[in-house]
């Protein structure tokens, strides 16, 4: 239940977000396309981060599927 | 020669209606892939190596009773291949290697006070290390992609297989990204010297997850993700080697994260910030906030200074003081990672980026502490932990 | 800092390609241009019709097979764009109109019969393609030609490509198509002058660009006199016969695949319905009329946004 309503939540908060935004161009997209604007910017080290903090905490998952495969948790 | 007067062009074209012509040749050449700014295959390989030296504060002789004040030492070398397959595909190759040295909290027991104290492992510590490669193709549409990774990992106690498979596809003039994902592991644990100290012989576990993600232009300038992961572990989900650690043969949890990129101009920096709230039915709430500013300096280096806040609540079974009188039918556990705690880390990363070569130096110091939680801290741990990491990579492209 | 001019030209789609960049990313201007040429080779040998082992040129070659051929998205793409420029010029912009260049050999000034022409229509018209997807038949003794397109997105799709790779300032020529990246280092336009289409090398217009694409269709050099009338390249697909209208026409927009098409579909109609078009179109633009005389609004300095 207390699921539920947070991916209703989700959801709407979703919803909002898109109405809010502008048009944006694709030929105005450069300073988006950098690098450094990406989700991920270096994979390795993003990887090497969420293994450390997976084997130190005990939260894990977000943008991307949880993780599993390690004996360190 | 013909020069008209400067015509406020963008004006004109704002208070008048489009023409339906120019629109309609405006979407199919926007559609065009080498315009569309949508997903593209890498157009060359890639290969990166990472070499990380991950160190844990010693404890002190006041905090253990018994064993080794050394905690975890662990060397991790990361390697990774991409490259393109044909036109529309691209196949990736990954490796890790760590090697772990350094002893691990046993059990705890109350001290002349009554406060915890932590019993590290064997006096010979523990050497152990930890094998993974996995492999994965992704291929790409011209409005998203989708790929797939299988993977083996691999220590002398533990071994896990899984797969993993996601999809994205971009929508609304590729303004908007929505990703799903979905990953499957199956693990097997099989405690050393299980004999010797009365531990379990083998076990199991496995862990599912899936994933949806929403992503979103703003503006020229900034970008907005949002995202669920739900994961419902089942088997043994305990600790094999702390003597008194029993834990529910089923979790699932629940993470939240939300994501924000913004590139300033005239800094010519972008600044990245994430925020993730984390649940789970062992009774761990999570909250997670970190921050980082990618300065560019010159053409060839950037500088990352990045910072870290994280907070959770402790598990419903957690005690501080493994109690002897328990009986092994409850739920309880002294593993520090179920109780509540805080940690702030942070560090400074360099990129160096010389034609086709990268190279990144990170820098990470973690603290955790009690004191530090955002929640209320009823039964504090002993053993939590205090690291640096120091990385080193190259990434060369060909 | 000062940011220096790379450049690098090659001969590609049977004319003078150049880019230009300042080198002012972090990454490596070398590297950039390497990357640049390579996808300029990459649409050359895909779409040029003047290679024989180009993409192309094993589309031609399939007219009459009724299995088809089978066609990967890029070039899809590029048929809904032709779709498109064809449903809005009414079927005066057909890519499959290059047949009719059989009838006329502008070389020899000579005015074909009409039986030929009439013959060779027979071979045009884009909704005689039976096209799905993926797969398409082109009918025999049909002909496909993306001249009039595919060198206009070269252009956008390499100025795209250099955006993606950090170029903030650069300019791409592909044959007298441009796509601008940003103006020149310390917001200066780029200067584009446009050929005047007697060919004697004057200018017909100079134009400042900031950002965006330029794209320019006349009858340049390729025209003959014929008992007082003259025959421009550029032929009407539905009649056969030499367009009468604009001699040339420059037009500025945010991609310059579009100004193109917008250009390419003026220069086709009749000289009044073109300027109507022109300005219809709400592109800033710049056109001879058969008067020789030199009309346009917008184009001083563009700025695309």
């Amino acid at each position: 239940m207390m699921l539920n309503i947070k991916v209703i939540l989700f959801v709407a908060f979703s919803m909002l977000i898109l109405n809010a935004c502008s048009q944006v161009r694709p030929w105005e997209r450069g300073y988006l396309s950098k690098k450094e604007m990406s989700w991920d910017s270096d994979i390795l080290e993003s990887a090497l981060n969420d293994h450390i903090f997976f084997s130190k905490e005990a939260s894990s998952g977000g943008n991307n599927a949880a993780g599993g495969g390690c004996g360190c948790n | 020669m013909v020069k008209a007067p400067k015509m406020q062009h963008s004006k004109a074209l704002r208070r008048k209606r489009r023409s339906r012509s120019l629109l309609a040749l405006s979407t199919t050449a926007l559609a065009l892939p080498g315009i569309a700014t949508a997903d593209a295959p890498p157009t060359e390989s890639a290969v990166s190596y990472k070499i990380s030296n991950y160190k844990e504060d010693d404890l002190s002789r006041r905090e253990v009773l018994f064993g080794d004040l050394n905690r975890y030492d662990i060397d991790v070398h990361q390697f990774k291949l991409v490259s393109p397959l044909g036109r529309n595909m691209a196949i990736n190759f990954d490796a890790n290697y760590e090697t772990l040295s350094g002893a691990s909290p046993w059990f705890t027991t109350a001290g002349a006070n009554g406060e915890p104290v932590v019993n590290l492992s064997g006096a010979s510590g523990i050497h152990d290390r930890r094998s993974e490669a996995s492999i994965g193709a992704r291929y790409y549409l011209e409005n998203g992609s989708f790929g797939g990774n299988i993977g083996y990992s691999e220590e002398n106690d533990y071994r896990a297989v899984y797969i993993g498979f996601s999809g994205e596809r971009h929508f609304n003039s590729d303004l908007t990204t929505v990703s799903l994902g979905f990953s499957h592991s199956e693990d097997e644990i099989f405690p050393t010297d299980a004999e010797i100290f009365n531990r379990i012989i083998n076990d199991d576990k496995q862990s599912s997850s899936v994933f949806v993600s929403v992503s979103q232009i703003i503006n020229q300038l900034s970008t907005f993700q949002s995202a669920i992961s739900i994961t419902e572990q089942t088997g043994f989900l305990s600790d094999p080697y702390k003597l008194r650690d029993v834990r529910p043969e089923d979790k699932k949890q629940f993470a939240w994260s939300n994501s924000y990129r913004r590139f300033f101009v005239d800094a010519d920096a972008a600044w990245h910030t994430n925020y993730r709230y984390y649940h789970d039915d062992f009774g761990i709430n999570s909250h997670t906030a970190d921050m980082s500013w990618h300065q560019n300096v010159g053409k060839s280096l950037q500088i990352v200074p990045h910072l870290r806040y994280y907070s959770q609540s402790s598990a419903d079974f957690f005690t501080n003081i493994d109690n002897p009188l328990n009986p092994l039918t409850e739920y309880q556990s002294s593993d520090y990672r179920l109780s509540a705690f805080g940690a702030i880390s942070g560090g400074i990363n360099f990129i160096l980026e010389l034609d086709k070569w990268i190279v990144t130096l990170s820098t990470e110091r973690y603290i955790a502490k009690e004191k530090y939680s955002a929640y209320k801290v009823s039964q504090p741990s002993t053993a939590l932990v205090k690291y640096n990491r120091v990385s080193l990579g190259f990434d060369y492209s060909f | 800092m000062n940011p220096t001019l790379k450049r690098f030209s090659i001969n590609a789609m049977g004319s003078f390609c150049e880019v230009q960049i300042f080198d002012e990313s972090r990454i490596n201007a070398k590297n950039v241009t390497r990357k640049l040429s390579s996808e300029v080779h990459r649409l050359e040998n895909k779409f040029s019709r003047y290679r024989s082992n180009s993409f192309v040129s094993e589309i031609n070659f399939s007219a009459g097979n009724r299995m088809g051929v089978r066609i990967d998205s890029e070039t899809q793409k590029l048929f809904e764009h032709a779709q498109s420029c064809y449903e809005q010029s009414s079927g005066l912009f057909d890519v499959t109109a290059g047949v009719l260049n059989q009838a006329w050999d502008f070389k020899s000034g000579r005015v074909p019969d009409q039986s030929e022409i009439d013959e060779l229509l027979e071979h045009v018209g884009f909704n005689r393609l039976s096209w799905r997807k993926s797969r398409l038949m082109l009918p025999a003794k049909m002909q496909i030609d993306f001249g009039g397109i595919v060198k206009e997105y070269a252009a956008d799709a390499v100025a795209n490509l250099a955006r993606r790779l950090g170029v903030k300032h650069g300019l791409i020529n592909m044959g007298g198509d441009f796509a601008v990246i940003g103006p020149q280092p310390g917001d200066m336009p780029w200067p584009i002058g446009v050929a005047d289409p007697k060919g004697d090398g004057s200018l017909m217009a100079k134009i400042e660009i900031m950002d965006g694409g330029l794209a320019s269709s006349g009858d340049y050099e390729r025209f003959f006199v014929h008992e007082g009338r003259r025959y421009s390249h550029i032929l009407n697909p539905k009649t056969g016969w030499p367009c009468s209208g604009l001699r040339a026409v420059s037009v500025a927009g945010n991609l310059c695949t579009v100004a193109g098409s917008i250009a390419t579909i003026a220069m086709l109609k009749e000289e009044s319905a073109g300027v109507e078009w022109l300005q219809q179109s709400e592109l800033a633009h710049v056109y001879m009329d058969s008067a020789e005389e030199v009309k346009g609004t917008g184009l001083g300095t563009i700025e695309s946004k």
